[in-house]
């Protein structure tokens, strides 16, 4: 048992107290954010990550705080989804469906407590089966020669939008901006590339403040464009009343919505929205007549909740073990990796072994930490639900700007953030996906390292990139990942909004 | 209307085609040309790119309305204070920068203008505070460098 002896190691590192401190206060930071409406993980977690890197954290320490914070928000985004039938974000939507009935019912602490223990059983299920896939999954990566990964970046792109995406070729043209975006500066050969002579582009643009302009600038502006929100009825919440066999009604549909979640996870392009809604219709399926789901029925609370937290830390997987995030959130975490100088991939488990491992420590102990957190303090974060987000989105501006000039100490950087944040938001009113272009800029120049790479070995011939059977295949997966949105997306799509109207008429 | 889709696909193909003219200018690297030079990938995008563009062009998506007349300038007047933020941030210091930033934002958000700019200054100074002997970061004081010890 390789693989245990690593995890104690990882243990050694996640319990250090500078490592638990971090880890503790990314998993409150993250709860906060999860639970206000309009911002998501990907945006929390890219607000911190300047802020982590200003503060010169160690690798591991930054890594734990900002995973903690990815966990933690997956955990808050179950709180307005209750109180105030807002998701969050999208993988939140499911919860919905029973938590606020319950609320309404004056149940709003039952479901609350619920939802964070159904998160916990889910994420925890999730962080053991990551326990056992990575090492795997990293071993027989380390077989990919460069036409294989150059295969293997393809299938990231083609499959993030998602089986439920829009518009692949909308993905394909952000894809496109972000990889520009990247071969901007001086190349390997030495060469100049689009820096029009201007000093500051000769490293290349900062992805991190791409990132933060793109999500937490471009938020604000379509927040001014909205002046949505602000105005919901909030739920009061009761003392909860939650014994033992309530935990144990709702335990199997947790565990049934982990497991599910932790596969739709893994896989790239299903993610945490699919991991909740498969949770949950296969829970309704299940209970059939017995249950009474749409009005209020906590395990309708339990399976998306343990199926979305699942979902999140199984899209560690790819991230870790092929350097291939398979979401949003762990994009960013893939640019704090690159920026701490962690090459992430399948040499990651052998070259940063105390790193991995750290963190997947930290994974396990953040659980318990946020079920700590969860249970007894909901009510802070109840309360910080009413900070009206119009004051809440300036502040979370400040804080970016804080974060990006305190890296550089230039201000240079700041006003690429606000160009970044103007495209992002004119690109998000096309319809065209953000996170695509963060990938193309993380991972460019591997990209293309690995084009060079393919192509010396075969002196120039094209046909490199498809010569093996692997490589195939992932070509195969990469058409898959464009052309199948044409054709069940839309399926899936409809039966995802037929889900909500259902309830309403008594379904 | 489609319209939105199909001005943005020709932008792109235009972008595409600038792109890709500009690889094609790029000096030979010092040794002579390889199998991949610094133009191969860029013009592998250029090509990807302008296809994907005509796509759009061809098979445009219904559009999303933009926010002309009053929201459009609620937005303009809100990148203008972002751009004045990064201008004034080094000469006028963290803290007067902040109050006038997170200030008009929170106004012109729909906030009462007193209660705007208190928790503007409440946000800059306990930010700056923190930031300062919490963190240990020093944020440009500007104006108030004279109050700077040691």
């Amino acid at each position: 048992m390789e693989t245990l002896g690593f995890l104690i190691d990882g243990f050694g590192v996640a319990l250090a107290p500078e490592n638990l401190i971090f880890g503790l206060m990314g998993a409150f930071l993250g709860t906060l954010i999860g639970a206000l409406p309009g911002l998501g993980p990907s945006n929390g977690v890219a607000i911190l990550i300047p802020l982590a890197f200003s503060l010169g954290l160690a690798p591991e320490t930054a890594l734990i705080m900002l995973t903690s914070v990815y966990a933690g928000a997956m955990y808050g985004g179950r709180i307005s989804s209750i109180l105030l039938n807002i998701p969050g974000d999208e993988p939140a939507m499911m919860t919905c469906l029973d938590g606020y009935p319950m609320a309404q019912k004056g149940k709003a602490a039952e479901a609350l407590a619920i939802s964070a223990v159904a998160s916990f059983v889910g994420s925890l299920i999730a962080t053991i089966g990551l326990i056992l896939v990575a090492p795997v999954l990293a071993d027989f990566a380390l077989s990919f020669g460069p036409a294989e990964y150059f295969a293997l970046f393809l299938v990231a792109f083609a499959t993030l939008g998602g089986i439920t995406g829009k518009n692949p070729m909308k993905m394909v043209v952000a894809a496109c901006l972000g990889l520009m975006i990247s071969t901007m500066g001086i190349d390997n050969t030495g060469v100049q590339r689009y820096t029009f002579g201007v000093l500051e582009l000769y490293e290349g643009v900062d992805f991190i403040l791409a990132i933060v302009g793109l999500f937490a600038i471009s938020e604000l502006l379509f927040f001014i464009e909205e002046k949505a929100g602000g105005g919901k009825q909030k739920m009061s919440v009761n003392k909860i009343d939650l014994s033992w066999s309530d935990i144990r009604h709702i335990m199997p549909s947790s565990i049934r919505g982990g497991i599910l979640g932790f596969i739709a996870g893994v896989l790239p392009g299903a993610g945490a929205s699919l991991g909740s809604f498969i949770g949950y219709t296969l829970e309704k399926k299940i209970v059939g007549k017995k249950g009474y789901f749409g009005q209020g029925d906590p395990r309708g609370v339990a399976a998306p909740e343990a199926g979305n937290n699942g979902a999140s830390s199984g899209a560690l997987v790819p991230m870790l073990t092929l350097g291939v995030p398979g979401s949003g959130t762990t994009a960013v975490l893939l640019a704090l990796l690159i920026s701490l100088n962690i090459t992430p991939g399948p040499l990651m488990f052998t070259q940063n072994a105390d790193i991995v491992w750290g963190v997947i420590a930290a994974l396990l102990i953040g659980n318990f930490l946020l079920l700590i957190l969860n249970i007894p303090m909901v009510g802070i974060f109840v309360k910080l639900l009413s900070v009206p987000p119009m004051f809440l989105l300036p502040i979370v501006t400040m804080i970016a700007f804080v974060g990006i000039y305190s890296i550089s100490n230039t201000t240079f950087d700041l006003y690429f953030m606000v160009a970044f944040g103007v495209g992002g938001y004119i690109l998000r009113k096309l319809e065209i996906p953000l996170v695509p272009i963060i990938l193309g800029l993380l991972l460019g120049p591997e990209m293309e390292k690995n084009l060079r790479h393919a192509m010396d070995l075969s002196n120039g011939e094209w046909s490199i990139l498809w010569n093996s059977g692997l490589a195939i295949g992932l070509w195969v997966f990469a058409g898959l990942g464009l052309i199948l949105p044409y054709i069940v997306g839309p399926i899936l799509r409809r039966r995802m909004k037929s889900e909500p109207s259902s309830v309403n008429e008594g379904d | 209307m489609t319209l939105n889709d199909r001005i943005f696909g020709v932008l792109m193909i235009v972008l595409a085609v600038a792109y890709g003219w500009g690889a094609s200018q790029l000096p030979e690297p010092f040794g002579g040309s390889e199998g991949v030079g610094p133009d191969t990938f860029p013009l592998l995008l250029a090509v990807v790119l302008s296809l994907a563009g005509l796509y759009m062009v061809v098979q445009p998506d219904p559009d999303n309305a933009w926010p002309w007349s009053r929201t459009g300038i609620e937005l303009i007047i809100a990148v203008v204070v972002l751009v004045l933020y990064a201008m004034l941030l080094q000469p006028l210091g963290f803290i007067f920068s902040t109050i006038l930033v997170v200030g008009t934002l929170c106004w012109r958000m729909g906030s009462a203008p007193i209660r705007a700019f208190v928790t503007a200054t409440i946000a800059g100074v306990v930010v700056f505070l923190l930031f300062g002997f919490a963190l240990d970061l020093s944020l440009p004081l500007g104006v108030l460098s004279f109050m700077e010890v040691g």
